[in-house]
Order: C-alpha cells, then structure tokens, then sequence
C-alpha cells in the first residue's frame, strides 16, 4: 500500500481556520501530523507608526472572543511607557474585568464548543453533534451554559460599557469607577452562577470514565507547563512571575514576567503562520511547554478560594506529578470558572472596591513596554517599543495558541496514531482529531493576529503525495 | 441574574461587521434606533453575530425584530420577511440564524415570539465603515419608520 496524506479541513468548533493533514505509511499506519492555521492577519506589522495609546482599542480588535485579554495586556505595556504605577482600584477592576472574560470564554470553549462531543459521543452524527443538539438532548445543562457565559458577558458591558471590544482599560488604568449598583447587580448573580459552576464540574467528573481513550490519547505526554503565579504562588491571571514547572511537577524556573526575551524563543514552520514557542534553556523540541487552565493549575502552589481549592486538590491527585492528559483541560477550565466567580466575589467585597481614583495619567517616559497577563486559553504577551512621541516603531504579540503550537501538533499525531488506521476514513476517528485541538480552545485568530473565515480541514495524502481524501465544512 | 427577568414588548436586534462597510447596516440601525427609543417594554440590540445566548431575551418578548444586510438584492432597498421557527444544522456557533435562536427559544425557555427579518441589501462589503449612500439611506427610512411602529403599535409583554 502507499503511503497516503489524510486532510481535515475545516477542523469545526474552534475558533478561527485551520486544517489538519495526516500523512500515512505504507502499511497505512499515521506517521506524521500537521495543524495548519491557515489565516493571516499581521497586527504586529500594521500598527507601527500609530500612537501607543491607542493600543489597547486597536489590539482587541485581534479578537471577537477574548478582546479584553488584548486590552489587558496591552494597557500594562501601555502602563510601561508611561512609568507609572496604575492605582489600587484599577488593578482590582481590572481583575475583575479579566475573570469576567475568562469566566464566558470558558463557558463558550465547554458548553458550546465541548459538551457536543462530551454529552452526545464522539461518534454521534455531525449534523446534530453541536449546541442545538445539546439543546435537545440536554435543555438543562445548554441553558446552563448560555446562562453562565451570559453573566460573564454581562460583567464585562457593566463594567466596561459594551461587550465585544470595550475602550474602558486605558493606559495608566481604566476608564471609570465601578458604581454602587453594577458592583451589587454583580454580586447578585455569582450564587446562582456558582451553582451552574458545579453542576457542570460534578457532571464533567461523572463523565470522565466514558472518556478513558481519549484521556489516554489526547495529548498525553510529558511537556513543561508555563504560566503566571503570584509570590506566594497561588493561581493568578493579572501579574506575577512566569513559572516554568516540569512534567514531574518539579519547579524549573520562576521569571520576571517581563523578561521573556530570556527564556522564549519562537520558531516559524513552512505548514503553518502560526509560529511556535519553546524554552529557550532546552532548545527545540525539547523546550516544548503548554500553557492555559491545565498549565496554571498545574504550576500553582494553590487555589486562594475556598472551593476551587476544593476541587483543585481533587484534581491534583489525578496524577503524581504534573496533570499530563490535555483532556483534562476541560476539567481544569471548569475549576477556574468556580475560581473566577469566588475571586470577583472577594474583589468585589473588598472595602474600596468603590474608589474613584483608578487612573494615573503620565507622558512617555520609557520608549519600551512589557504587558504580560493570563488569557482564558493561556499567558498573552504584548511588547511595544516608541520613539519619543510616543508613536509605535515596534511590536511584538506572543499568544497562548502559539505557546501551545507545538503541544496541538504533538497531539494531533497522538490522537491519529491511536485513532486512524488504514486509508478508510470515519467521521469519529477525525472528529477525535479534531478534538484533541478543542481541548485546547485554540484562538486563531488571536494567534496569526485572519481576514474573518473559520474553521478546519483534514487531508489524507499518500508517501508521493497524493491527496487521496479530504473532509471539511463551511 | 435578576436583571434580565424582565419580559419585552418587543425586542430589536440589529446585527452585522461595521468593519466590512455595508455589512455593518443592520448594527448601527439598531445603534440609531436605540437613540430614539427610551422605552423599558422595548429593548434594542447591536450584534456582531448573532449567538446562542440570545434565545434567552428573545423568549421574554413578545415579538422580536432582526434587522440584518445581505450579498443580495437591490441597494438601496428593504425587504421584511416574517420569520417562523426552524432547528439548526450548522455545525459551527458563529453562524445561528434567527430562526434557529427562535426555535431555541421556544424549545429552551418554552417560548418564542413573533418575529420578522429586516434585510438591507447592501453593494460595498469591503474593509471600511462607511455605508453606500444608497444604504445609509435605506438604513435611516427603516430607523424612521421603525420608531413610528413602535410609537404606535404596542404588544403586550408575554
């Protein structure tokens, strides 16, 4: 038999276009995998010669999904330049701006992007395998889902005036206070969003055993894990140091946040826009590390709420070192989502949660800036350099997709090798391919900085190169 | 969440990119409608896409309206088309329908209201966010009729 290339494109459910090819050997066995991010956009590029302060609104047009992670980001590059420190209030508003966003990102990657394939199977018919299907089998648990992300997006036009795209987080800190009655509408909302919190965990981990292949074959093997912790080391998605920890759960290194240029280096592959990071000390490939839920849960010393905690002791003991299957990154989503609502909660309870002064105002006093932050699918970097008038000569974006680059591609050809057998193609066997990458809730169009279409492909193509199949939806 | 309890005469949700010129009618006719409109019974939406999550506000209404452009047709020129429930096959979240959100409404929240699908044909869907005058026109005749209709026509809250 010869050698054959399998395409899946588009790969559906994810956020942006991609596709991935499956090259087989002789004897029909996977031999090598590829995740192609297929869009192109070069944010980095057109921003230059635009004022600094106008990144923050510039940058989270990257993103229809997590917007606010790009401002967040941006504004403490911004915040850099400037040289000031940004006052209490705005760093807690902005906290709390940032749960909110990954607490409706991860409701959007589990109920809407996940459950599909983890409430009605793997090898369900496609054409029902989506939210509407979930609908049906499930009224429940996708009211559940609408409601949560529903809130998050709600916190955020509260606190930052629109949903999508707010302007509120500003260089040397945000825009306006938080007012007496969106901090109470808030607070009215978390008990009930913490109880869907738990039911969807209860229910994830009832289900898990259903999923033992996948929790085998997704993505399961040792990487180092990367992400912001506090000083204490607690769980922290606003500043903090960069933690590198190993597969063994040993800690490798912890960094000044800022310094990135030390320790990261990336890589562009001829199959992909999408570059690639590693860590720099063990060099490529075996600097490959992942970021996101299961990287921070994994590096963290501890949760800092109560029943996060809870759940994040329970979830450690899955393994003895690190949380190696990127299955569990739903799992892991899951906690930060009951996270997320008990650490607004306290923001929000805290005595000056009310304060007025929540901005510093400042001219350019650096001509470089580093803004580092944890994004719903993991650390997000923004780096700008400008000249004395403050225009942008310089700009360089690293996004948690491209953290994690290198661990999809991995996994893809995990999942293909365990799942894929021969030149006859089900739809199951590549919908598992597909799903390896969903555990991740890869951001494309975040992640190339895309002129706007979506999805994924997957070829099959033989050792001369001959395409032989191809799946894809638009 | 107590806030969104409250049920809608009517529910306005204009939707589209304001970044792709004309793409962008459908937005800022809600935009401009929620100028003129001050009414607690009636609330207006500008969406860039229309997602799952909009099921919800739609079953407290009692009719709904979409306002939305399209590739085809006349610039220039409005089409209302009455809508009725229909499920959803797509297999992807970023391409809900209204009927679909109306069919999940009614099978979510056991209620979907009457609906209708303003379509402003638009020429230009380029990068831009400048509308064809042809359009700006036709956005700003359906904004101007759309206010009387609501100023006289009231539904009661289901």
């Amino acid at each position: 038999m010869p050698r054959q290339k399998i395409v899946i494109d588009p790969v559906t459910r994810i956020e942006g276009h991609a596709k991935i090819s499956l090259h087989l050997d002789e004897e029909g066995h996977v031999e090598e995998a590829y995740f192609h991010v297929t869009q192109f956009r070069g944010f980095e590029k057109f921003c230059e010669g635009r004022p600094f302060y106008e990144m923050p609104s510039l940058m989270a047009r990257i993103c229809g999904i997590c917007p606010v992670s790009h401002l967040i980001a941006s504004a403490k590059a911004c915040d850099a330049i400037l040289a000031v420190r940004i006052p209490e209030g705005a760093v807690r508003l902005r906290r709390v701006l940032n749960l909110a966003q990954i607490l409706q990102s991860h409701a959007l990657s589990f109920f809407y992007l996940s459950v599909p394939d983890l409430l009605l199977g793997m090898d369900s018919d496609p054409a029902t395998r989506n939210v509407f299907g979930v609908m049906e089998a499930n009224p429940a648990m996708a009211k559940d889902g609408i409601r949560l992300r529903q809130f998050g997006q709600q916190i955020v036009e509260w606190l930052a005036g629109k949903r999508i795209h707010p302007a509120w987080v500003v260089p040397g800190g945000v825009g306006s206070p938080l007012t007496a009655e969106n901090r109470d509408r808030i607070l009215a909302g978390i008990p009930e969003a913490l109880a869907i919190a738990t039911r969807a965990l209860d229910w994830f981990k009832n289900e898990m055993e259903r999923f033992r292949e996948e929790i085998r074959s997704f993505a399961n093997f040792p990487t180092l894990f990367m992400g912001l912790v506090g000083d204490d080391g607690s769980l922290e998605h606003y500043s903090g140091k960069l933690r590198f920890l190993d597969a063994g759960g040993h800690i490798v290194a912890d960094y000044a946040d800022t310094a990135y240029d030390n320790y990261l280096a990336e890589i562009a592959h001829p199959w992909s826009y999408l570059k690639t990071s590693f860590y720099k000390p063990l060099g490529y490939p075996d600097g490959v590390y992942r970021v996101g839920p299961l990287a921070r849960l994994n590096i963290v010393d501890g949760i800092g709420t109560p029943r996060a905690s809870q759940e994040w002791a329970e979830f450690r003991d899955l393994d003895r070192g690190a949380v190696l299957s990127s299955f569990y990154y739903h799992y892991a989503r899951l906690i930060e989502i009951l996270y997320a609502l008990e650490k607004i909660e306290q923001l929000l309870h805290h005595p000056d949660a009310l304060d007025s002064h929540v901005r510093a105002h400042a001219s350019v006093n650096n001509t470089e800036g580093i803004g580092v932050s944890e994004a719903p699918r993991g650390t997000l970097m923004h780096h700008y350099k400008v000249d004395r008038d403050g225009l942008i000569t310089w700009a360089n974006l690293i996004i948690a997709t491209g953290h994690n680059n290198a661990a999809m591609n991995r996994g893809v050809l995990q999942v293909a090798r365990h799942f894929v057998h021969g030149n006859k193609l089900t739809e199951g066997m590549l919908n598992r391919v597909e799903a390896v990458i969903r555990t991740f809730d890869p951001c494309l169009s975040c992640s190339t900085h895309a002129d706007g279409r979506l999805s994924l492909e997957v070829e099959l193509r033989s050792h001369k190169g001959e395409l032989l199949d191809v799946c894809h939806t638009r | 969440m107590p806030h969104t309890l409250n049920t809608l005469s009517t529910l306005v949700i204009g939707y589209g990119n304001t970044l792709r010129g004309d793409d962008g009618a459908g937005f800022l006719a809600a935009e401009l409608l929620r100028d003129r409109i001050h009414r607690p019974d009636i609330e207006i939406l500008s969406q860039h896409q229309l997602l799952p999550e909009l099921m919800e506000p739609i079953s407290r209404a009692s009719r709904v309206i979409f306002i939305d452009a399209s590739v085809s047709g006349r610039a220039g020129k409005v089409h209302r088309i009455p809508l009725r429930p229909a499920p959803a096959c797509a297999r992807v979240t970023h391409h809900a329908t209204p009927e679909a959100l109306l069919a999940g409404a009614q099978s979510l929240y056991g209620h979907t209201p009457e609906a209708t699908l303003y379509v402003i044909p638009g020429r230009n869907f380029q990068v831009g966010q400048e509308l064809t005058p042809s359009v700006r026109r036709a956005v700003n005749e359906l904004v101007d009729a759309l206010e009387k209709e609501l100023a006289r026509h009231f539904v009661a809250a289901p």
